[in-house]
């Protein structure tokens, strides 16, 4: 996102404690509220945003995580960020939708779900999905 | 908000039952997955009923469960079927095709 198009930002580190994942979307949903989109909007972000704290609690070495949302005109940014072990994301596998395995299904719901998917992963060195959501007018 | 579940076998529709209210994500699959493995192994030839009336909300974790427990009971030949999901539920079914391993019975 542009800074000229950020209007406000709020920054808030969760602790790698599964419980606190409710909090993260209790956040993105007042956020996502204020910002102006509709009810289904809201659900995406919520599981989005979910998804991608979950990966950090199970991935992440250190006792927090960060998250970042940058509020625009008719878009919400977030990004969440581990200190963790990080992957190889060429080794990742796609889900196979016709042979559904008990893991592997986050990075596809998030990519599914929101506008603009970036996620950078260094083995050691942790993960940061950035993901975007635009209202349907700015799309 | 975490998840409650309920569970019980019906006699009456040979299956077994479970009712899951809340929200199911990394906090709550745990909980799920001990539920459901300990329903599945008890009742391992029977189908399974999952009413989904007051599931306000979940992500790939309880996909993750619910496909392992698919996994033991379609080693019988048995089947999970998925009533009453809410809008929402239903999307994260859809999206990820399982709309098409599980018995999607109804929506809210």
């Amino acid at each position: 996102m542009n800074c000229t198009q950020i209007k406000d930002k709020i920054a808030m580190d969760l602790p790698t404690s599964p419980e606190y994942v409710s909090v993260a979307r209790l956040t993105v949903s007042a956020i996502s509220n204020i910002i102006g989109f509709n009810v289904e909007e809201i659900e995406d972000i919520k599981i989005a945003l979910s998804e991608a704290c979950a990966n950090a609690i199970r991935h992440s070495q250190r006792e927090c995580f960060h998250l970042n949302f940058e509020i625009g005109e008719g878009r919400l940014a977030i990004e969440v960020t581990d200190e963790g072990v990080g992957c190889n994301l060429k080794e990742v596998a796609e889900p196979v939708l016709d042979d559904p395995k008990e893991s592997g299904l986050g990075l596809f719901i998030i990519k599914s779900l929101m506008d603009e998917v970036e996620i950078q992963s260094n083995i050691g060195c942790g993960t940061r999905i950035h993901m975007t959501k635009l209202l349907e007018d700015n799309k | 908000m975490a998840v409650k579940i309920d569970t019980n076998f019906n006699e009456e529709t040979n299956q077994t039952e479970m009712r899951l209210d809340g929200e199911i994500d990394i906090y709550g699959s745990e909980l799920f997955k001990e539920k459901i493995h300990e329903l599945a192994k008890k009742h391992p030839d029977k189908d399974m009923y999952i009413d989904m009336t007051n599931l306000e909300y979940i992500d790939s974790t309880g996909l993750g469960v619910l496909i392992g427990a698919l996994k033991i009971l379609k080693g019988n030949g048995k089947n999970i079927s998925l009533h009453h999901l809410k809008p929402n539920v239903y999307k994260i079914f859809k999206i990820t095709n399982l709309t098409q391993i599980f018995n999607v019975a109804g929506m809210e």
